[in-house]
């Protein structure tokens, strides 16, 4: 508006343009409150490093709400320039080719030198296609670890443990004695399945996890996991595990508060944990199943990437790589990083956060990186899923319904195969 | 003697006192009602006044902090968007828009459509009135996707018009209109006829007067509808000048991964100020309203 | 149509011009184009799309979560309906007659009315919170462990507390309206006809209510539908999970967030049809019912 007036201005008065005659984009997102006002700031501060391009952050709502407002925009041919994408929309968005424009061909083409290597191992291939091109631009990455209440451990006498065995026999009974509730997560969905195939390097769907060619099954029912999930049961009514519903919010707060011994959560809650609590804490990387495997992996990214809308004229598409240049220059990727605890998406961003001391003050803001940068597995780039939102729904429904008494563990887990594979062939449909 | 004389009063005591058990019982209903109406509201205002770290950790509270005059100035004149164009006077004034243009072109088109329904002999009268009345039970949450490609095909995103228009395609109001008019007596008509008033006449000068306190009751009505909108606004507004209180609010409590302290008091000031506005017509409006309904469904 | 009408014609034509053309934009042609796409399966960004014939609604009636959300949905709307209803026919009976203080229980009662439904579902989160909720520690304490979002009946109780809360201003304004409408020759008649108070309530003043009451019921009936909305996609905080959902909450989980455009206009056009026939039922009723002069 304002950039407009001026141009007008500039115009009517013949004042030589050049000084105005920036390029303008869009990006649109889901970053409220104050990761918003984060946001905010590295946009601002992009505008004020040079003088050739203007970017403008929206709010788009949730990230259900944004990418619907992204592609409803795109049908009317008024989608933004970015556009912020969640993990469950990748396989959507990516599978929409001409939807958008390879993150990795748009700087390429612009002169911005690109190299997947410069990455993060565990970031690398989770929005990009089969053949390891990057699409969409990891932006607020971050990947579940085990937040834990440093007193509450120390009262009960145990570590942090690393494998699930270790929690039922050794740390859960001493935190229950301890006078805590042992253990909450807060999104079954992304920690105790996504990741618990990863974790676990366990193929999720077929076809190389949808990587290859369209999934058709997913392989959710799986012996493994079943026993995961009446291992919760288990517990739960053992007094070792407690689930506080399917809002994200609602599981954290009891750890938030001092109920809660230790907390599944996303590395980017580190944040907001400094904030909101006033015991002294720490993280762990996620516990694995010594009888699935004894080689644990990295996890997947969640968090959500960047895409460039494709249907930009060519001066806003240089705009669009020169501010991802920017956004992944060492210096705003620490800044995001501090801010926000998720991870710094490059090597170079992860070496001047060690440098400058951050994890010798916070050692539990490197664990999610550290999980990242385990060694990979076949099944750890990530799954292609269509229809992922409402296979998530269904897991949320059924899990809910498992850990509430209302149905049994085989129960669930066929009814979730069952579904599922019914809605990935009528996603199938819409790609023809 | 004095002993029944005593006797006599504790029986007139015991009767008044019975009397006016009832008008307490009465009153002691009237009381609870009112309670449950309006205690969460004050929580939500004391609430407010709190920093909003001790709202994450203590939830609602029933105590007056010293933050309200902090997160007043937050709420209203800090942005918190990056255009800085979306603090909580822009969005007062984009909610005002909303409201009162919804309100006014719902009556308008309500009553113009109403009066043709009633006065006219019209072949397709039945038709129109079944195309009409068929949008009065349909929300626009369950066309919100087609609805959205329309406003963007005809350019009207990040627009008034594109805000209020597509809302306005209900016939709430011209239902209402529709009953009011068949209750005015026929009599009238004649009379008007009689005295050479055309249509255009009979409707500017004896229609429009004598459906003042209906108009008054529509305007409230549509008033708070409008402005209390979220899901459209949220779609058609890419422009941080243009979103409005329900809006922001639902912005503000928008939290992820918890990474971050939502801006509770904020957000419950902010609630709390999205209110005030159409509680302030309803009350000012109180009289007018309650005898526009009462016309309504005779 | 009144007898006495006028036999002009390009007037009302003119007059329902502005009124046919905007809903012939903004509502038939959206709808006539969720209709088509309820026939196909369709990439959200509009590349592919495969036409299914009549297999979106097949999926959906086959589909047991479907009808169990369209159960949830029957209940929740009998529920908030009679409540919000009863609650506020006994507030106005007693707003009516009591003599000191009405205008002051009106203006407090009236105030939630100005509540929008989110803002309704945030209040309600804080009131019900799993950790520190007043009424959630009311009824621990009761003995009642109450678990927003955990368990379904009491997640559905909130819902439905928290809709109800919202919709009595609007039945207590029009209750309250139509008893003071009532005529004081007919309440001393009654008075004189019949002692008891609550005799006379349900003798004379309830039918002599009941075109309001009638009105009532179908405005509450769309009100649980459909304006619960924003209190049901709060309350349930974006997730739906193993929580109740109404139908039109389904179609936005579905279309809005799930991106599903086929399967979602299917359930959009089985909402138009039973939308359809209870607006036909109910103007059947009311032409019959209430007697214009």
């Amino acid at each position: 508006m304002k950039i407009n007036f001026a141009l007008a201005a500039a115009a009517a008065f013949g004042l030589s343009a050049p000084a105005f005659a920036e390029t303008e984009i869009t990006w649109w997102h889901a970053m409220g409150g104050a990761l918003g006002e984060t946001v905010n700031q590295i946009a601002a501060d992009f505008n004020a490093s040079q003088d050739d391009y203007t970017i403008t952050p929206i709010f788009k709502g949730t990230y259900e709400e944004t990418l619907t407002a992204g592609i409803a925009a795109f049908r009317a041919g008024e989608q933004p320039n970015i556009m912020q994408v969640f993990d469950a929309g990748a396989a959507t968005v990516i599978g929409a080719k001409g939807a958008t424009v390879a993150v990795e061909d748009l700087m390429k083409d612009n002169g911005v030198e690109f190299d997947i290597n410069d990455y993060i191992a565990g970031v690398r291939y989770f929005f990009a296609d089969n053949d390891g091109k990057m699409i969409g631009m990891p932006f607020n990455s971050s990947t579940p670890i085990m937040y834990f209440n440093e007193d509450a451990l120390a009262k009960a006498g145990v570590e942090a443990p690393a494998t699930w065995e270790e929690f039922a026999s050794v740390t859960a009974p001493a935190l229950k004695e301890a006078g805590y509730v042992p253990l909450s997560q807060s999104h079954l969905p992304w920690i105790f399945t996504e990741n618990f195939f990863s974790r676990h390097d366990i193929q999720f769907a077929n076809n190389n996890n949808g990587y290859d060619a369209p999934a058709t099954e997913i392989k959710v029912n799986h012996p493994a996991i079943k026993a995961h999930f009446q291992a919760l049961v288990d517990w739960k009514d053992a007094g070792l595990f407690e689930w506080y519903g399917t809002g994200w919010g609602d599981n954290a707060a009891p750890f938030e508060n001092g109920e809660v011994a230790m907390w599944l959560g996303s590395s980017g809650s580190f944040g907001g944990l400094l904030k909101k609590v006033d015991f002294p804490f720490s993280a762990a990387k996620l516990p694995y199943w010594e009888a699935v495997t004894t080689e644990p992996k990295q996890t997947f990214i969640g968090g959500a990437a960047l895409f460039a809308m494709a249907g930009k004229s060519a001066e806003e598409n240089k705009a669009t790589a020169e501010f991802f240049r920017f956004l992944t220059s060492e210096n705003t990727q620490y800044f995001w990083h501090q801010q926000t605890g998720y991870v710094p998406i490059t090597e170079a961003a992860y070496d001047v956060a060690k440098k400058d001391g951050h994890y010798d003050r916070f050692p539990a803001a490197e664990v999610g990186i550290e999980q990242l940068s385990l060694e990979a597995g076949e099944f750890t780039k990530g799954y292609r899923m269509g229809f992922y939102v409402q296979i998530r729904d269904v897991m949320n429904r059924e899990y809910g319904r498992i850990l509430t008494g209302e149905t049994d563990v085989d129960t669930a887990f066929e009814a979730i195969e069952a579904e599922a594979n019914k809605l990935l062939a009528r996603f199938a449909k819409t790609q023809g | 003697m004095t002993d029944t004389l005593t006797a006599q009063s504790a029986a007139t005591h015991v009767r008044h006192r019975k009397i006016k058990w009832n008008t307490v019982f009465d009153h002691l209903v009237l009381i609870a009602g009112s309670l449950m109406m309006i205690v969460p509201l004050v929580l939500v205002f004391l609430t407010a006044s709190l920093p909003d770290t001790e709202i994450i950790k203590e939830g609602l509270q029933f105590k007056l902090g010293d933050q309200l005059g902090p997160n007043f100035q937050k709420a209203m004149f800090e942005s918190s968007g990056f255009t800085n164009e979306n603090t909580g006077m822009v969005m007062l004034k984009n909610s005002m828009i909303l409201g009162v243009g919804f309100a006014v072109g719902k009556i308008v088109l309500g009553m113009m459509a109403a009066y043709a329904l009633v006065y006219f002999r019209l072949k397709f009268a039945t038709f129109a009135f079944w195309i009409i009345f068929t949008t009065l039970l349909l929300p626009l949450e369950v066309r919100i996707l087609p609805s959205y490609e329309v406003i963007q095909g005809l350019g009207l995103m990040n627009t008034y018009t594109g805000l209020i228009v597509p809302l306005i395609a209900s016939a709430t109001a011209t239902f209402f209109f529709r009953q009011f008019f068949r209750s005015v007596p026929e009599e009238l008509v004649e009379a008007a006829r009689i005295d050479g008033a055309g249509p255009v006449k009979f409707f500017v000068d004896i229609l429009v007067p004598l459906s003042q306190t209906m108009i008054a009751a529509m305007f409230i009505i549509m008033f708070v509808f409008g402005w209390n909108q979220y899901l459209w606004p949220t779609m058609i507004t890419t422009d941080e000048g243009m979103f409005t209180l329900v809006r922001g609010i639902k912005q503000i409590v928008q939290d992820f991964e918890g990474s971050n302290i939502p801006e509770y008091g904020r957000a419950n000031l902010l609630a709390i100020i999205a209110v005030l506005p159409p509680v302030a017509i309803v009350v000012f409006f109180q009289s007018w309203f309650v005898k526009g309904l009462t016309e309504s469904d005779k | 149509m009144k007898r006495a009408g006028f036999a002009v014609t390009w007037l009302p034509m003119l007059l329902l011009l502005p009124q046919l053309s905007i809903i012939a934009v903004f509502f038939y042609w959206p709808a006539a184009h969720a209709v088509h796409s309820s026939f196909f399966l369709q990439d959200p960004f509009g590349f592919g799309s495969t036409f299914v014939g009549l297999d979106n609604y097949t999926d959906l009636l086959g589909n047991a979560q479907y009808m169990k959300v369209a159960g949830f949905t029957v209940v929740f709307t009998l529920l908030v309906t009679f409540f919000s209803l009863a609650i506020a026919l006994l507030l106005a009976v007693k707003a009516d007659t009591v003599l000191r203080g009405a205008k002051t229980y009106r203006t407090l009662l009236m105030w939630v009315y100005a509540v929008a439904p989110p803002v309704a579902g945030v209040i309600g989160i804080l009131m019900f919170d799993q950790s520190h909720g007043p009424l959630t520690e009311f009824f621990n304490s009761l003995g009642w462990e109450f678990k927003l979002g955990v368990n379904y009946n009491d997640t559905a109780f909130a819902m439905v507390v928290v809709s109800v809360w919202k919709q009595i201003p609007v039945n207590f304004i029009f209750l309250l309206s139509g008893l003071q409408s009532i005529p004081k020759s007919v309440r001393e008649a009654a008075l004189i006809d019949n002692r008891s108070a609550s005799g006379r309530f349900w003798d004379v003043t309830f039918p002599l209510l009941a075109p309001t009451g009638f009105f009532l019921l179908i405005m509450n009936i769309t009100y649980s539908l459909f304006d619960t909305f924003g209190v049901i996609d709060t309350v349930v905080k974006g997730e739906p999970g193993n929580n109740p959902m109404s139908l039109v909450y389904k179609v936005y989980v579905d279309g809005f967030r799930g991106n599903d455009l086929g399967g979602s206009s299917a359930q959009s056009v089985v909402l138009m049809v039973l939308v359809l026939a209870l607006t036909i039922f109910q103007f059947r009723l009311v032409e019959r019912r209430i007697h214009y002069t």
